[in-house]
């Protein structure tokens, strides 16, 4: 139904801040085993903050010694065995303990719950028990990493890493087949809880895109995950006993091990992407003061990009020996994926045409995001196609898109999301000024990064090697470069966060004036969430109308300067008098 | 969509949940034939049909299994839909993997 | 949410008890699908090579114990009976009973999982187990017979790589009915990974219903609670229905060899 309203005096008035509660999550108890024995969702999600936050930046670490290396055709600072060694730990603790748990485990522990007006998780005690299955799976990865290493690259592929490499495989492969379990803990949590806790009202047409997002996820957690589980099972009972199903000397094909691999691992990419355009989703109708473009189009597209991710994989193997035919049609299936994640991007550039847009910084990253992800996208495309690919696979070509994608995608919406949820988490505002500057250096850093490797991959420098031929050093260089920028954008956060939890101002409930239940509860939130079970009336992006979900009014949005900036105040003027707005209502 | 009755009191399970124990042996007899005939079959010899017919009285029993016993038939669809979605996803992996290894020997890159 | 219709087994953060009984049904069955998932990852990698050396595999299973097989699918048969039943006694209320059809679910898959530990050890001792065992005693075997009379078979151990190497005598790869003792060992590896790791399984799934019978004990189990049974007794139906796959595949393969 698309209606068109002036902007005329809002008629819902905004409730009345809510009194800060004496007790909060955060300062209920500060014991040590009150938060090691948790089953709070917020607190767990916090757990996972401070856990992942190590982990991103041991792996940070380890991409900056990579690219310091590269700044010499022979290797500036690492022997060739340090680079492999290197390469490897900024893989598995990036992937496999930063970016799989990453939104799904903070902000998905965190938020879940509240936006669909629940108390906690379904089952909390499971919750609790994947930080630990978590933590202990990547205390076995991390030091398999660090003490020795590996050197096989975090894909593993067999035999190399069943019967020649002589480094930490075995340990590594198992913390990494550990932190699956919680993995498919957290989704499985989710998923139930999505389908079990609504509060009345929330129908699924109601719920806001991040459940959409992360209940996608949760099926790609469940489904993919056991079938690495059991491939890396498979990987470690041949390195341990000598023998084993993939190994060539005995009719075994190393190839199977790539199918199984990729069947959980290709989709796991859209584990680490798909939150993150559930997150964009908030933000963007948020900072743009409209109503989602398309709000089935961008739920069912998560769940799209969840099933047909599962029909792509063997786009990884297309030059390892697979057969032409099935190489089509993997080439064909992958391609299908653009698709979805397409309507994603058109949706969101819709819903901020004629909005009323401020750029604080969680939109900022989400802008990033909008841009980077649909280069990151695009250049996938050269990669399922099957001619292209034979030239580009295993180029840094590759790692340029794999970055956009992941980094320029998922790290970005991660931290948008940090920066669009971290006041009603901790109930602090942080720095205006630093955090636009850090978004903007980010961004930069990140283009000055990943540009110069797509110059190079196309140019054939191969991924993984230490050396390269010295007409390729400036564009290492220009990337090296870029990296410290990138590096240096990630160290503002750590400093203005950590501040703003002493020195910022008090945040009010919706600091942002945004519509989802999660901000109908005061900043930190109260133990139990809400003090009534929320009664939804309407769709999660009323910002036409300006009515929370709760069919409330909205407080005035936060703008830069509100006061004095016209540009600012609600109720949009263009330079033809006030903007009408257009608009979907759903739910 | 099967969304829990809030006002439901919570009441002990009624009559109409309980299996009658007819029902449960009736169930039993018929898996524990089938994999007797599973056996008898397969060691008289079934050539080229072995397979087929040993994964089919197999899928008969788990059918069976999980209709009857772990109650698929009272499930909510949440639960039915969750059943079948995980044999969708084994379907595609069999498939997939397989349209590469069952072509691989007429060639590949 | 008024505090009088609480029963004592209601957690804090559901409404009542339907709710949390179906997310706990629906929790399981969702983890009961990553257990097919994660099987699976072992069906079709078995499915692949089943159909590049299938006379291998049909061998190497053709030297698994059959008897064994039989009994121990009876047994988990059995078990998931007593279990169907351990829920009905926990629905009507009947401690005893429910008890009693537990610790028989236990009792069966503790004897399932003895015959297992015969069968594994009957394999070591036949040396049937993939890697250098397997292949040290058929080359022996492939020595031994080659340089002595034909006569003289019944001297000789009887255990799989002596079958195999009589077989295959005068024989070399490639030739049609030369059975390659290196796919007989990789059938071996899936079925000790297989039958391993669904043990490891049953394992679980007895200390589950130990667990259960301790609840029980304590009285923590009153008929509106029974969903605890149920949920574990799916975990132990989705064991018993693997292993209704796992029998054929593994050791029926080979089962009409003899006959032939």
């Amino acid at each position: 139904m698309s209606i068109v309203i002036a902007d005329e005096p809002r008629t819902a008035p905004p409730p009345p801040e809510p009194a800060v509660p004496v007790r909060n999550y955060l300062n209920n108890n500060y014991s040590v085993w009150s938060w090691l024995l948790t089953t709070d969702h917020k607190r767990i999600g916090i757990l996972y903050l401070v856990s992942l936050t190590l982990f991103f930046t041991v792996g940070g670490i380890a991409a900056g010694m990579v690219r310091l290396n590269l700044l010499s055709p022979s290797g500036a600072i690492l022997t060739e065995d340090q680079y492999n060694r290197m390469f490897t730990a900024h893989g598995v603790v990036m992937l496999f303990l930063f970016l799989i748990p990453s939104i799904p485990a903070v902000m998905g522990n965190f938020f879940i719950p509240m936006m669909i007006g629940a108390k906690d998780l379904a089952f909390p005690k499971l919750n609790l028990a994947s930080w630990y299955v978590f933590m202990i799976g990547a205390g076995f990865a991390v030091w398999a990493v660090l003490a020795g290493g590996i050197d096989t690259g975090w894909t593993l592929y067999p035999p190399y890493s069943s019967r020649y490499s002589h480094t930490n495989v075995t340990p590594g492969v198992f913390g990494v087949f550990i932190t699956g379990f919680s993995s498919i803990m957290t989704g499985l949590n989710i998923m139930v809880t999505i389908h079990k806790m609504r509060c009345p009202g929330m129908t699924w047409g109601r719920m806001p895109l991040f459940c959409w997002a992360l209940y996608a996820t949760s099926f790609i957690q469940l489904l993919g995950t056991p079938v690495v589980a059991i491939t890396l099972t498979l990987l470690m009972v041949e390195r341990v006993a000598g023998v084993g199903i993939f190994d060539p000397t005995i009719g075994g094909d190393p190839l199977l091990f790539q199918h199984l691999f990729w069947f959980y691992s290709h989709p796991a990419v859209y584990i680490m992407i798909v939150p993150g355009m559930g997150v964009v989703s908030e933000i963007i109708t948020c900072f743009s003061r409209k109503n989602i473009f398309g709000y089935k189009a961008v739920a069912w597209s998560s769940v799209g990009i969840a099933v047909v991710g599962f029909l792509v994989w063997s786009h990884h193997m297309f030059v390892a020996g697979i057969s032409y035919y099935s190489a089509i049609l993997f080439s064909f299936l992958t391609m299908l994926v653009a698709v979805p994640s397409a309507i994603k991007v058109f949706n969101w550039t819709a819903t901020l045409y004629r909005g009323s847009i401020t750029f604080q910084a969680p939109m900022l990253f989400t802008l990033a995001f909008l841009v980077l992800f649909t280069v990151g996208g695009v250049t996938g495309v050269f990669l399922a196609t099957l001619g292209t690919d034979i030239h580009l696979h295993d180029t840094y070509f590759v790692v340029a898109h794999f970055h956009f994608v992941m980094v320029g995608g998922m790290v970005l919406a991660y931290m948008a999301a940090l920066h669009f949820w971290w006041p009603k988490m901790t109930g602090r505002m942080y720095s205006d000024f630093w955090s636009r500057a850090s978004a903007t250096i980010i961004f930069v850093g990140f283009f000055l990064t990943f540009v110069p490797q797509f110059v190079l991959g196309y140019h054939g420098m191969p991924r993984r090697y230490p050396n390269y031929p010295q007409e390729f050093q400036v564009y290492n260089v220009l990337s090296t470069a870029g990296a410290s920028v990138l590096g240096f954008g990630y160290l503002l956060p750590g400093v203005y966060l950590t501040l703003s939890l002493f020195f910022g101002k008090k945040a009010s409930a919706n600091p942002w004036s945004a519509t989802g239940l999660e901000w109908q509860t005061p900043s930190p939130p109260t133990l139990h969430n809400f003090d009534a079970t929320p009664v939804v009336v309407c769709g999660p992006y009323e910002y036409a109308i300006a009515v929370d979900q709760m069919g409330r009014g909205l407080p005035e949005p936060p703008g830069p300067g509100s006061a004095g900036d016209p540009a600012s105040h609600f109720g949009p003027t263009g330079p033809c008098g006030p903007i009408y707005k257009e608009t979907e209502v759903v739910g | 969509m099967s969304k829990p009755d809030h006002n439901k009191p919570d009441d002990p399970p009624t009559m109409h949940d309980v299996d009658k124990p007819a029902t449960l042996f009736a169930v039993y007899l018929v898996v524990l034939g089938l994999a007797v005939a599973n056996i008898m079959l397969s060691v008289a010899g079934l050539h080229n049909l072995a397979l087929p017919v040993q994964l089919g009285i197999g899928t008969v029993q788990a059918v069976l299994v999980a209709w009857y016993w772990m109650h698929l038939r009272r499930g909510d669809q949440v639960v039915t839909l969750s059943a079948v979605t995980s044999l969708f996803f084994v379907f595609i992996f069999y498939v997939l993997v397989l349209s590469d290894v069952l072509t691989r020997w007429r060639g590949g890159l | 949410m008024s505090a009088s219709t609480h029963s004592p087994v209601l957690k804090h953060h559901f409404d009542n008890l339907e709710q949390q009984h179906s997310a706990e049904r629906l929790g399981m069955w969702m983890f009961l699908a990553t257990e097919v998932l994660f099987f699976s990852g072992l069906f079709v990698a078995y499915t692949v090579y089943r159909y590049l050396y299938p006379a291998d595999f049909e061998f190497a299973s053709s030297h698994l114990i059959l008897w064994i097989a039989g009994l121990n699918t009876g047994l988990l048969i059995t078990s998931s009976l007593t279990m169907t039943f351990a829920i009905r006694a926990a629905q009507l209320g009947d401690r005893p009973a429910l008890l009693r059809h537990l610790l028989a679910t236990a009792a069966l898959g503790s004897a399932f999982m003895g015959f297992k530990a015969y069968e594994y050890a009957t394999d070591v001792e036949e040396k049937y187990v993939p890697g250098p065992m397997f292949q040290a005693e058929y080359d022996r075997a492939v020595e031994e017979l080659t340089h002595a009379p034909k006569d003289h078979a019944e001297s000789h151990p009887h255990n799989p790589a002596w079958d195999l190497a009589a077989r295959n005598l005068g024989k070399t790869y490639g030739d049609p009915g030369f059975i390659s003792p290196q796919r007989v060992q990789l059938f071996l590896c899936f079925y000790y990974v297989m039958t391993g790791i669904h043990g490891i399984h049953i394992l679980v799934g007895i200390g589950c219903i130990l667990w259960l019978v301790q609840q029980t004990y304590a009285g923590k189990i009153p008929p509106e609670n029974y969903s605890t049974v149920e949920v574990v007794s799916l975990y132990w139906h989705l064991v018993d229905m693997i292993w209704l796959f796992l029998m054929p595949l593994l050791y029926l393969a080979g089962a009409g060899m003899k006959s032939h």
